[in-house]
């Protein structure tokens, strides 16, 4: 490993995730420790008990009913880029081990076929979300509005969806070098294999290692805590 | 100009009145703006100032400033601010112009509720004195009135004889009285200033045979509008303070949304004491009373179109959507609903202490165009609404856009349609 993919795709990413991991538990005790008002915020019709509250709770903080009472185009892109979310975590476990079950169901050539037109779709679908969401940030009242946190978070997406994008649809690698490659730094000793090492490709998978990482360190300090603490808000509006 | 202490005392309140629910709002929003068509205000006037995200933007920039990492390493790139002129001019107009309908709280995904920014800028206001004067000044005439009710006591007797005189004829029993500080009544009933919530109530307790008494005091809360707590906790304590002498089991409060709304959900956490008696709101009294027949209303007895408005502190935020709704179709001969309705209702555009406030005039009659719209669509020529700030808002758009209505209160529609021995008078 060079010196340079040695910081961005080694070190970097051991504290990405301590900042990650750290920044997330320290905003969520800091939500904790600050002492709730008495006050109850609910608004009416209050739901009946906690069964009925949970499924309101679940009902608004996944399926934003509101939001597609409202902007259409919004929700299908949200809703569609919060499922593109999940299945991005989950292909990216693939890089981890296989899964055996479907890869036993489906053979070979038909899991290496799942694999492109799920993750190829889904980086397409994220790459013409979130330049929907840039635009629309150009946009009265939603530019007035905008801080330039919010412009820089999307470039941020963008740029690691674009770089993924590209690794996946020129297939610079073969899916056991990043394996390889995921678990030298499970093993604490982060190293490419010889093919990425010495390819062209590597500056790429660098790039999006580097971006991957400060999305990870700036998400506890940003907007991006709607992800945790959005079911709180959820949750007092049927207190 | 805003001097150096003003903006640390600003700050000061800012961090004061800092607690778990506004830091998950400060962190939240994604400034995505699907309030921008929940705010009547917005959505009449394309103004930035009136989209529900940018009212709490403005606190958010000061926080930011103060309080967090980002506004120390990054300040510009999180626009964390210190309260400068601009921000305090702004911060007056968004924060005083908000009605509190939390018609934005409803359709946010994360449900950040606006009013947790907007009560929070005009206590930094009132705190460097810049609070709404008007405001100020009613709410320190009622604390006035509280101080000194001994001096009061036998003026407010006195200006009661004509209404209970007329209370006496309408019920055809001459030994009627409008009790006050009756100890050990029932139900405390606390009125709004004047006589016009005084007489139809007076006129429904007695024929419902209930026992309660009068308060001295009025029911509206200038210092809840006005944003200073303190002073909102004086002005409701008065009448906690009668009842708790006398001894009743519940305080009714007159169709009031929002004195409903500090009573009911707002004096326990600021006084941090249980009441030991209930909370009620005349108009879940009134259809009680219609359940139970102690009250008899004439089905079909209006027989013009009725329509109903959702008093956003009534419905949407105090939990009476279909108490008011049966009392009016128990009357109407031909009920009409608005639409949208219920949690959906958009507000009036008068809540808010903005009724009292003239310099916002010109707002109300342009950011009530969606009520107006949603009127005239039902044809109806009588539209009743259980909040007095509501009455006198649709009141004000009804003779500026030639609506041709006549506008109610639920116990005024009661009152026409109950028989009564006296005739009401002309």
């Amino acid at each position: 490993m060079d010196w340079f993919s040695f910081i961005v795709a080694g070190i970097m990413v051991y504290v990405a995730v301590a900042v990650f991991l750290v920044g997330s538990i320290y905003r969520v005790i800091q939500w904790r420790r600050t002492p709730k008002s008495p006050i109850r915020q609910g608004m009416f019709p209050r739901t009946g008990n906690s069964l009925t509250r949970t499924l309101k709770l679940g009902k608004d903080s996944f399926l934003f009913p509101q939001v597609l009472d409202t902007d259409r185009w919004m929700w299908f892109f949200v809703i569609g880029m919060h499922l593109a979310g999940i299945g991005l975590f989950f292909g990216h476990l693939r890089l981890i081990t296989e899964f055996t079950p479907l890869y036993n169901a489906l053979g070979p050539d038909g899991m290496e076929k799942l694999a492109n037109w799920v993750g190829g779709g889904i980086g397409i679908f994220l790459f013409i979300a979130f330049i929907y969401f840039l635009l629309r940030r150009f946009k009265s009242p939603y530019r007035e509005l905008s801080v330039p946190e919010d412009y820089l978070l999307i470039v941020l997406i963008l740029a690691i969806i674009l770089l993924g994008d590209h690794l996946r649809f020129t297939k610079s690698f073969a899916l056991q070098d990043y394996r390889d490659y995921v678990s030298s730094l499970l093993h604490f000793k982060p190293a490419f294999v010889t093919t990425i090492k010495f390819s062209a490709q590597k500056w790429v998978l660098d790039a999006h290692i580097l971006t991957a990482n400060l999305l990870l360190m700036y998400f506890p300090f940003s907007k991006l805590v709607h992800a945790m603490g959005g079911f709180a808000g959820n949750l007092l509006r049927s207190e | 100009m805003v001097t150096r202490e003003e903006q640390d005392l600003a700050v000061k309140v800012l961090d004061e009145k800092t607690n778990r629910q506004l830091l998950y709002y400060l962190d939240i929003c994604t400034r995505c703006a699907i309030c921008k068509d929940a705010c009547h205000q917005y959505v009449t006037t394309g103004d930035i100032l009136y989209l529900p995200a940018y009212r709490a933007q403005l606190i958010r920039r000061v926080f930011r400033k103060y309080f967090t990492i980002q506004g120390k390493i990054i300040p510009s790139v999180v626009e964390a601010t210190a309260p400068n002129d601009k921000l305090l001019e702004d911060l007056y107009r968004t924060t005083y112009a908000c009605t509190s309908c939390r018609r934005c709280m409803y359709y946010c995904p994360f449900s950040i509720d606006t009013t947790w920014f907007t009560s929070i800028g005009r206590a930094m206001l009132v705190a460097i004195g810049r609070g709404s004067t008007i405001l100020g000044e009613l709410a320190d005439a009622a604390i006035m009135k509280g101080d000194n009710i001994d001096m009061f006591r036998d003026i407010l007797i006195d200006g009661l004889k004509d209404t209970e005189n007329e209370f006496k004829v309408r019920v055809g029993d001459p030994a009627a009285t409008i009790p006050i500080g009756k100890k050990g009544a029932h139900s405390l009933y606390v009125a709004l200033a004047g006589t016009h919530t005084i007489l139809p109530m007076a006129i429904i307790f007695h024929q419902a045979k209930a026992d309660w008494t009068l308060s001295l005091f009025e029911a509206a809360n200038y210092g809840y509008f006005y944003g200073d707590t303190a002073r909102a906790k004086k002005i409701a304590q008065r009448f906690v303070d009668e009842a708790k002498a006398l001894g009743v089991q519940e305080i009714i409060i007159s169709e009031c949304g929002h004195a409903y709304r500090v009573m009911e959900f707002l004096y326990e956490a600021w006084a941090k004491e249980k009441l030991p008696f209930k909370i009620r709101a005349a108009v879940d009294v009134m259809h009680d009373y219609m359940k139970e027949g102690r009250i008899k209303l004439k089905p079909g007895s209006l027989s013009e179109p009725v329509t109903y408005h959702d008093p956003c502190q009534v419905g949407r935020n105090g939990g009476f959507y279909e108490e008011p709704r049966n009392i009016v179709k128990a009357v109407a001969a031909d009920y009409r609903e608005m639409t949208p309705n219920r949690e959906k209702q958009w507000c009036c555009g008068g809540g808010g202490g903005l009724v009292a406030e003239s310099e916002f005039d010109t707002l109300r009659e342009v950011s009530g165009q969606k009520k107006v719209e949603q009127i005239r669509k039902t044809g109806a020529k009588v539209l009743v609404t259980p909040c007095e700030n509501c009455r006198l808002q649709i009141e004000m758009l009804n003779e500026k856009n030639n609506l041709g209505i006549r506008i109610s209160s639920v116990m005024d529609l009661v009152v026409d349609s109950m028989d009564l021995p006296g005739a009401k008078p002309t």
